[in-house]
C-alpha cells in the first residue's frame, strides 16, 4: 500500500489542504506547511506555480502571480519540498502542478528529484489520462513508488472513469462542481451518487475538492468522501496575512485545527 | 498495467504536436464537439447553410487582386492579393465563427464565448452572436481594450457583453485562459469559439477546416487568373488560423513556397517579440502541444508584438509541425517594418491593411526583390486596418500636415 493510500481509513476521513509554493516566497511556505500539519492536515498538497493556470480561480491565480515573482526554478521547488518533509516525515506530500514546467525539466529527473524530495503523489490538472505523455509518466512515477492522482469531476462519464483507473493510483480528486477552484457556497445535490459511483469503478479513496471553504462544508460531505480538498480558502488566509507571519501562521493552524476537527472520525 | 496507445492526425495529433491537454471539466464537452463535428462535416444540410452564409452573408468568394503598384513599386516578382479584408466585418475570422455558430446550434447551445486579442475574432463571434441570437461574451486583455477600442466598441454594438482580463499580461493569452475558465464552469450550455488553429483537440482541426476555404478559393483563382500556381505564398502568424486556411490549399504543391511571418517585435529578448517558430520550445498551453516561448523554468513569456493579433507566446500545433517538416519556412518582421509597410500599402496601394498583415508585406517586399520579375507572390490580406489607425497614428506620430 502506498503512504498516501494508508493515510485513508474507512472511520475517518482526511484532511488535505493546499498551498502555492513561493508565495509570498520558499521560506514562509514551510512556517506555512508546518503550521497546517500541526493543525491536523493528514496529506498536504503543494503548488508549484504555473503562468497560465487554466483550471484555477482567482485566489489561486494571484498565489502563482506573487510567487512568481520570486525567480523559479524547479530545484527551488525541490529544496522547499525538502524542507517540509523533513519536518514532519510521516505526512505525505503531494504536487499539484501543470505540465509544462514538469515537461520542460524532465520526466525521469523529476520524479527522481520530488521523490528524494519526500514526494508522494502528484496532480496535474491539464494531464487526461488518453494522452502519450501520461503513458511515459505514469511508469516512471510508478517505478518509484509515487502516485499519479487523477481528476473526475461531475462531467466526466462512466467510460473516462475506466480509462482513468488505469493510470490512477493513491486517490481520486473529485471535483465538486463546475468551473475552476474558488470557495462556494453551496454544493451540489448529487456529490453523494457521485463520490460513489467513482468509488465503485475506480476502487480509490476519493477525495472531494473545488470550492470548499468552511468547517459545515467539510463536515457534511466528509460523511461520504475519504478526503477533503482546500486550496483557495487556505490561500485566502495567506493572502491576507501573509506580510505578517506569525499572524497568519496561527490562522493557518487554527483553520487547519477548525477543519480537522469537523471531519468524520475526528471529533 | 496500462495498455501501449498510439496517437494520429485523427485524434489531433500533426506529427509531435497537438493532442487534448486540457482540464478533465472540459473532455467531454470537447468530446461532444468532436463527435458532431465528425457527423456535421459529412452532413449535406450543414454544409449547404455553411455554403448559403458563406455566399450570402460572409461575401464568399473574396477577390484576388493583382497589386499593380506594389508590384512596380517593389520591383520585383508580381504581388497578388487574397482579399479577406473584403469579408463581412473585415477579416478572415467570419469564416470560422460562422461555421463554430452552425455547430454550436446543432449542439443546442445557446450561449458563446470567445477570446479575442485584436478584437476581430470577438467581433466576428459578436456578429454571429446576434444573427443567430446567441448569448455572447467576449472575452479582452485590457491592455488590448486600450489598443482596440473601436473593435470592443463594436462588439457591444452586436450585442455581446465584452469582459476585460486583467490578470497575467492582459493580453489575448490571458483573455484565452479566461475563456477556458468561463467554459469550465458553463460548459453545459456554452460553446467556445475558439479563434485560432489553437486550444485542445479537435480545436485546431475545425478551425482550420472553415479557414482552408481561403487557400482553396486562392489556388482556383490563381489558377484562372494565370494558369499556373504561385511560386510563393505568405500570411501572417500569431497563432496561426489566416496562414493555415491559405497554406492547406498549397500543402500537396510542393513547388509553391510556403511563408509563414511572425512578429519580430522590438526585438529579440524574451518579452520583446511573438516569433514563437524562432525562440519557442516544445510545450503545453491552452490544451494542446506545441511550440511555446518559455523560459528556463517552463514558464510561459509574456510575448509583444505591435499588433494585438499577433501577441501570442504559443502557436497552432499544426504550424510546430509544418516548421518541423520543413514544408513552411517561418520568418520574422520586427514592429518597426510592419509599421513601415502598413504605411506603404495605405499609400501606394489604397488599402489599409491590419497591422498583422503588415508585417507579412514587409517579408513579402524583401521576397519579391530577391525571386525576381518572372515569379508570382500571392499575400494573404487577412483584415482590414480600420482597428488600428488610431493606434498606429500614435505609433509613427501622424499629424493633421501628413493628411495633406
Amino acid at each position: 500500500m502506498s503512504a498516501i493510500k494508508s493515510v485513508f481509513s474507512d472511520s475517518k476521513s482526511a484532511f488535505i489542504p493546499y498551498i502555492s509554493l513561493g508565495d509570498p516566497n520558499y521560506d514562509l511556505c514551510v512556517d506555512w506547511a508546518d503550521a497546517l500539519i500541526r493543525g491536523g492536515a493528514d496529506i498536504l498538497e503543494l503548488g508549484i506555480p504555473f503562468s497560465d493556470p487554466v483550471a484555477d480561480g482567482p485566489v489561486i491565480q494571484k498565489a502563482f502571480k506573487r510567487a512568481l515573482a520570486n525567480p523559479f526554478s524547479m530545484d527551488t521547488i525541490l529544496e522547499t519540498t525538502e524542507k517540509i518533509h523533513s519536518l514532519h516525515p510521516h505526512i505525505p506530500l503531494v504536487y499539484l502542478t501543470y505540465f509544462n514546467p514538469i515537461f520542460h525539466y524532465g520526466f525521469e529527473k523529476f520524479a527522481e528529484k520530488a521523490k528524494i524530495a519526500g514526494i508522494q503523489g502528484m496532480i496535474i490538472p491539464d494531464l487526461p489520462y488518453d494522452t502519450p505523455e501520461t503513458d511515459e509518466l505514469f511508469k516512471s512515477l510508478k517505478r518509484r513508488g509515487v502516485d499519479l492522482i487523477h481528476l473526475v469531476t461531475p462531467a466526466t462519464p462512466l467510460n473516462r472513469m475506466k480509462g482513468i483507473r488505469d493510470f490512477a493510483s493513491g486517490f481520486i480528486y473529485y471535483v465538486t462542481s463546475y468551473g475552476v477552484t474558488g470557495e462556494r457556497k453551496s454544493i451540489s445535490a448529487d456529490l453523494e451518487d457521485r463520490i460513489k459511483i467513482t468509488k465503485e469503478v475506480i476502487s480509490l479513496p476519493v477525495s472531494a475538492g473545488f470550492g470548499i471553504s468552511d468547517a459545515d462544508q467539510a463536515k457534511e460531505i466528509s460523511q461520504y468522501a475519504d478526503g477533503i480538498i482546500i486550496g483557495s480558502a487556505v490561500q485566502r488566509i495567506i493572502e491576507e496575512n501573509g506580510s505578517n507571519p506569525s499572524l497568519c501562521r496561527k490562522k493557518l493552524e487554527e483553520y487547519a485545527q477548525s477543519i480537522s476537527g469537523s471531519l468524520r472520525g475526528k471529533n | 498495467m496500462a495498455k501501449e496507445r498510439s496517437f494520429t492526425e485523427k485524434e489531433g495529433y500533426f506529427g509531435d504536436f497537438g493532442g487534448r491537454y486540457s482540464p478533465e471539466i472540459l473532455t467531454e464537452a470537447l468530446i461532444e464537439l468532436e463527435d458532431t463535428y465528425n457527423k456535421l462535416r459529412k452532413d449535406k444540410k450543414f454544409q449547404k447553410d455553411l455554403e448559403f452564409y458563406r455566399k450570402n452573408y460572409i461575401g464568399r468568394p473574396s477577390p484576388l487582386t493583382y497589386a499593380e503598384k506594389l508590384t512596380k513599386a517593389w520591383g520585383g516578382a508580381k504581388i497578388w492579393l487574397k482579399r479577406e479584408d473584403l469579408n463581412h466585418t473585415g477579416a478572415h475570422k467570419i469564416n470560422n465563427t460562422i461555421g463554430q455558430a452552425l455547430i454550436a446550434k446543432a449542439m443546442g447551445k445557446r450561449r458563446i464565448i470567445a477570446e479575442t486579442g485584436a478584437g476581430q475574432h470577438g467581433v466576428a463571434t459578436a456578429t454571429v452572436g446576434a444573427l443567430f441570437e446567441f448569448e455572447t461574451a467576449i472575452f479582452m486583455g485590457e491592455e488590448d481594450l486600450r489598443r482596440q477600442k473601436l473593435n470592443a466598441i463594436r462588439m457591444q454594438m452586436l450585442g455581446a457583453k465584452v469582459i476585460g482580463v486583467s490578470s497575467g499580461t492582459a493580453t489575448l493569452k490571458d483573455a484565452t485562459s479566461e475563456a477556458m475558465r468561463d467554459w469550465a464552469l458553463n460548459v453545459s450550455n456554452t460553446h467556445y469559439i475558439v479563434g485560432s488553429v489553437i486550444g485542445p483537440h479537435p480545436f485546431p482541426t475545425i478551425v482550420r477546416d472553415f479557414q482552408k476555404v481561403v487557400g482553396e478559393e486562392s489556388k482556383k483563382q490563381f489558377k484562372k487568373e494565370n494558369d499556373k500556381l504561385p511560386d510563393a505564398v505568405v500570411a501572417c502568424v500569431g497563432g496561426g488560423s489566416n496562414a493555415m486556411g491559405m497554406f492547406y490549399g498549397f500543402l500537396n504543391d510542393k513547388k509553391v513556397k510556403l511563408y509563414g511571418v511572425e512578429a519580430g517585435g522590438r526585438g529579440p529578448s524574451p518579452g520583446e517579440h511573438s516569433a514563437t517558430m524562432l525562440f519557442g520550445k516544445t510545450g503545453f498551453l491552452h490544451g494542446t502541444k506545441t511550440l511555446v516561448i518559455q523560459d528556463e523554468g517552463g514558464q510561459v513569456v509574456p510575448a509583444h508584438s505591435v499588433s494585438a493579433g499577433l501577441d501570442y507566446p504559443g502557436v497552432g500545433p499544426e504550424h510546430a509541425h509544418l516548421h518541423s517538416s520543413g514544408r513552411v519556412t517561418y520568418e520574422t518582421v520586427s514592429d518597426q517594418g510592419a509599421l513601415d509597410a502598413f504605411m506603404e500599402v495605405c499609400r501606394v496601394e489604397g488599402i489599409i491593411p491590419a497591422l498583422e498583415t503588415a508585417h507579412a508585406f514587409r517579408f513579402a517586399k524583401d521576397l519579391a526583390k530577391e525571386l525576381g520579375k518572372k515569379k508570382d507572390i500571392l499575400i494573404c490580406l487577412s483584415g482590414r486596418g480600420d482597428k488600428d489607425v488610431a493606434e498606429v497614428a500614435r505609433l509613427v506620430g501622424f499629424s493633421q500636415g501628413d493628411l495633406i
